[in-house]
């Protein structure tokens, strides 16, 4: 399902401009979209899921205009949607869970849904733990939860909202891996902080700052904005004034820093090649 | 037409409160039958038929008042294809269904063992349900559209509570007017004017309908729902 | 232990005194309470109807308003103590080195201060206005004494309730009850069934109302406090002087420290 945005803004009570004229298209595939904390991702996702309306702007998803209710339900209906802070129903089990949303998808075929809820969660690893109540989960159990509910109803379209967040390194590799093979034809947009996430799945891009677009490329292309950019400095003493600092590694000769910056951040700073973070951070702090 | 595995989890949602409302406020009222000092036909039969005028309603009441503001899943309800509202009113109408699973039994019984007819401003048997109907419906709607206004229990609970508690304290105050009289919640059984007790009835119904249209139109903006709530 | 409760005591003040129901709901109460005719609100600016008494008028108004206000006062309040679970910060609470019964008494003043304030503007507002349309200051002693003695006793005590309640039963069922309770154990006359009406534990102020500020009713014909002829429970009516209006707070006092013990002790057995 292609997504097609055109001038979308949206101000809340206060003034809080959390979109500010976005034009964007996401087409099928794997879709990242990064951006710092309050840069408008989570707005942007809810206003793709329906939940929260423009002030202006059109949008539209698989061709439904959003503006209207006819258009929100018929997206709603090829929609797999996990929210950055999933809340769930305590007293149920992860079952029930999973059971009760597909109701809500409208899978009323029992054993349809039965065999999908089995299925889920089994992919999600969570079989031995289904009859237990949610209360007793942990956060990463819950976001595996999360995640099959977002895949109940084999969407078209998945916006996942920092998916993998409270996801143990194994859980990250396989979520990743189950949304790029999940993808194919249909329509997967992943907002995330976490840039990894984004250099190992997409290769299409987008990044909101204060909720305006500042980049739409590939992933290549904005490794690219830090060509020349990235500096190795090793130093026993204050760590580099010049630039973003990305890492700092503790080294026989002190600390070795890897920066962002525009120029060599100190005497015996060698450039190296860039990754897909220090692409971001180039842009973002440019 | 919905499975019913659908309506046993709104069920849950509903909650323990819904669950329990009822059969405590049944128990309750025959409690106060019993203690009952002073017996007589005409006070005991009261007080039963307060049961059902009084109990009922204010805890169906309160119930409907905390369906809206603490789902925990509400930002995943609200991007489902089944109507947030929809979803709603299935748990109203539980609420209340549980709430007339309690008042019909306990009416019936009544009627059955002649303590209904002891009350000389009983209605009869078929109209006379009103008894309950029209304060339950009444009082459910106005904690339920007061619940989608606020998004908080706590507020909307408290307004349920104080307007009953206006009505019982200050009865004969309440009724001084005629629009009093026409909202008041307890006109079987302490109604000043009986005369005008089906015009009440009704005047609650209708009341209970706009009540439920206003929360309609209120929970039809989703993103007050998800937005920063009263805590 | 004191800074625990003092940091307590001021952030749950300021996060219950910004909430906007805790100022709807006593002003929706106050509306409704004006419309309804004969009510002594309206009475009290009208010189053919008032009572010829300041301190009547003040001490029936406080009568009045406390009876309805308390009820909004321990619904609002009843999820304050059960919310730092849902809000998941319980946990976070709990790990500071903060004495927990240092932090639950200042929940307990704190929020209930906080929930009180309205009531008190609400109350001391019309007293004050009172006491300019009558042209008799006095009203003003008389409404902060009324104040002291009946609304801030009655208010610990339901404030108590309605923090530890909902660690029982959930919080809804627990404003059907508390307004059942309420109804029932200081409005009910005491001869038409066995109620707390009218005893020592009377949190609408009886025995203050009585033996302290010499009220027994706008008419004065009520008995608000002392034994009543056929009641039951009256060995917890003794004949109204100001000691037993005094000791009638002190139970009213321990009985909210008791029931906050027990809400405590009940908290600290299912965080374990």
């Amino acid at each position: 399902m292609r997504i097609e945005i055109s001038g979308l803004t949206k101000t809340y009570r206060g003034g809080v401009a959390a979109l500010d004229g976005l034009d964007l298209t996401v087409p099928t595939g794997m879709f990242g979209l990064l951006g710092a904390n309050g840069a408008g991702k989570t707005t942007l996702m809810r206003i793709l899921a329906g939940v929260v309306r423009p002030s202006s702007g059109r949008v539209t998803v698989g061709g439904h205009d959003l503006a209207t209710g006819a258009g929100r339900t018929a997206v709603q209906r090829e929609l797999g949607y996990l929210p950055q802070d999933l809340g769930v129903y305590p007293d149920l089990t992860a079952r029930q869970f999973l059971d009760y949303v597909a109701l809500l998808k409208g899978m009323d075929d029992r054993a349809v849904r039965r065999r999908r809820v089995g299925e889920l969660l089994e992919v999600v690893a969570l079989t031995p733990h289904a009859d237990r109540r949610l209360r007793g989960f942990s956060g990463g159990m819950r976001q595996r939860v999360g995640i099959a509910q977002a895949l109940l109803a084999d969407p078209q379209l998945l916006i996942v909202d920092e998916p993998t967040a409270g996801l143990d390194p194994e859980e990250r590799i396989r979520f990743r891996t189950l949304l790029s093979q999940f993808a194919g034809r249909r329509t997967v947009l992943l907002s995330t902080h976490i840039v990894d996430d984004i250099a190992q799945t997409c290769r299409e891009v987008a990044v909101l700052a204060k909720g305006r677009l500042i980049f739409r490329g590939t992933a290549d292309e904005l490794v690219r904005r830090a060509d020349g950019r990235v500096w190795s400095v090793v130093t026993d003493g204050p760590p580099p004034t010049e630039g973003t600092v990305v890492s700092a590694l503790p080294h026989e000769n002190g600390m070795r820093y890897r920066v962002v910056a525009a120029d060599a951040p100190g005497p015996g700073a060698r450039p190296v090649d860039p990754a897909l973070e220090d692409g971001y951070l180039a842009l973002t702090t440019n | 037409m919905k499975p019913l595995t659908l309506w046993q989890y709104e069920v849950r949602r509903a909650g323990w409160s819904a669950l329990l409302g009822p059969p405590i406020a049944v128990a309750v009222g025959i409690a106060a039958a019993l203690a009952n000092p002073m017996p007589s036909d005409t006070t005991t039969a009261r007080i039963l038929l307060g049961t059902l005028e009084m109990a009922i309603p204010l805890a169906a009441g309160v119930a409907c008042a905390s369906l809206v503001g603490r789902d925990p899943a509400v930002e995943l309800q609200l991007t489902s294809p089944t109507s947030y509202r929809v979803t709603l009113l299935r748990r109203l109408g539980v609420t209340l269904g549980w709430a007339a699973a309690f008042a019909v039994p306990t009416a019936a019984v009544l009627i059955g063992t002649g303590w209904w007819a002891r009350w000389p401003a009983n209605h009869g048997a078929l109209v006379g349900q009103l008894t309950w109907v029209a304060p339950t419906l009444g009082l459910s709607a106005l904690g339920f559209a007061a619940a989608a206004v606020f998004r908080s229990p706590a507020a909307a609970g408290a307004l349920v509570t104080t307007i009953w508690a206006i009505q019982q304290f200050f009865a004969g105050a309440a009724q001084e007017h005629r629009a009093g009289r026409l909202l008041y919640l307890f006109a079987t059984t302490r109604g000043a004017a009986p005369d005008d007790w089906t015009a009440n009835r009704l005047t609650l119904l209708g009341a209970a309908a706009a009540l439920i249209a206003l929360a309609l139109v209120v929970l039809g903006r989703a993103e007050r729902l998800i937005g920063e709530e009263d805590e | 232990m004191t800074g625990a409760f003092a940091a307590s005591l001021r952030y749950e003040f300021r996060m219950q005194v910004r909430k906007r129901s805790v100022w709807i709901v006593p002003a929706l109460t106050l509306v409704l309470f004006v419309l309804i005719g004969g009510s002594l609100l309206r009475d009290l600016f009208d010189p053919a109807e008032r009572p010829p008494e300041a301190r009547t008028a003040v001490v029936g108004l406080a009568v009045q308003l406390h009876g309805l206000l308390a009820i909004g006062f321990g619904c609002l309040l009843a999820d304050r103590l059960v919310r730092d679970d849902r809000l998941r910060v319980a946990s976070i609470l709990d790990a500071t080195p903060a004495e927990p019964r240092a932090r639950l008494l200042g929940k307990y003043l704190g929020a209930g201060a906080a929930t009180a304030v309205p009531i008190l503007v609400a109350y001391l507002g019309f007293a004050l206005a009172y006491a300019v349309d009558s042209g008799g200051p006095g009203a003003i002693g008389w409404a902060l004494v009324a104040f002291v003695v009946v609304f801030v006793p009655g208010l610990l005590f339901v404030a108590a309730l309605a923090l530890a309640g909902p660690l029982v039963v959930p919080a809804p069922l627990f404003r059907v009850l508390f307004v059942g309770y309420w109804l029932w154990g200081n409005v009910v006359p005491p001869d038409t069934m066995p109620t707390l009406s009218g005893t020592l534990v009377h949190p609408l102020g009886g025995y203050a109302l009585t033996a302290l500020l010499h009220f027994r009713g706008i008419d004065g014909e009520d008995t608000l406090a002392g034994p009543v002829s056929g009641a039951t429970l009256n060995f917890l009516r003794p004949d109204p002087t100001p000691a037993v209006a005094v000791l009638s707070i002190g139970v009213l006092l321990a009985l909210a420290v008791a029931v906050l013990a027990c809400g405590h002790a009940l908290r600290v057995r299912r965080a374990r």
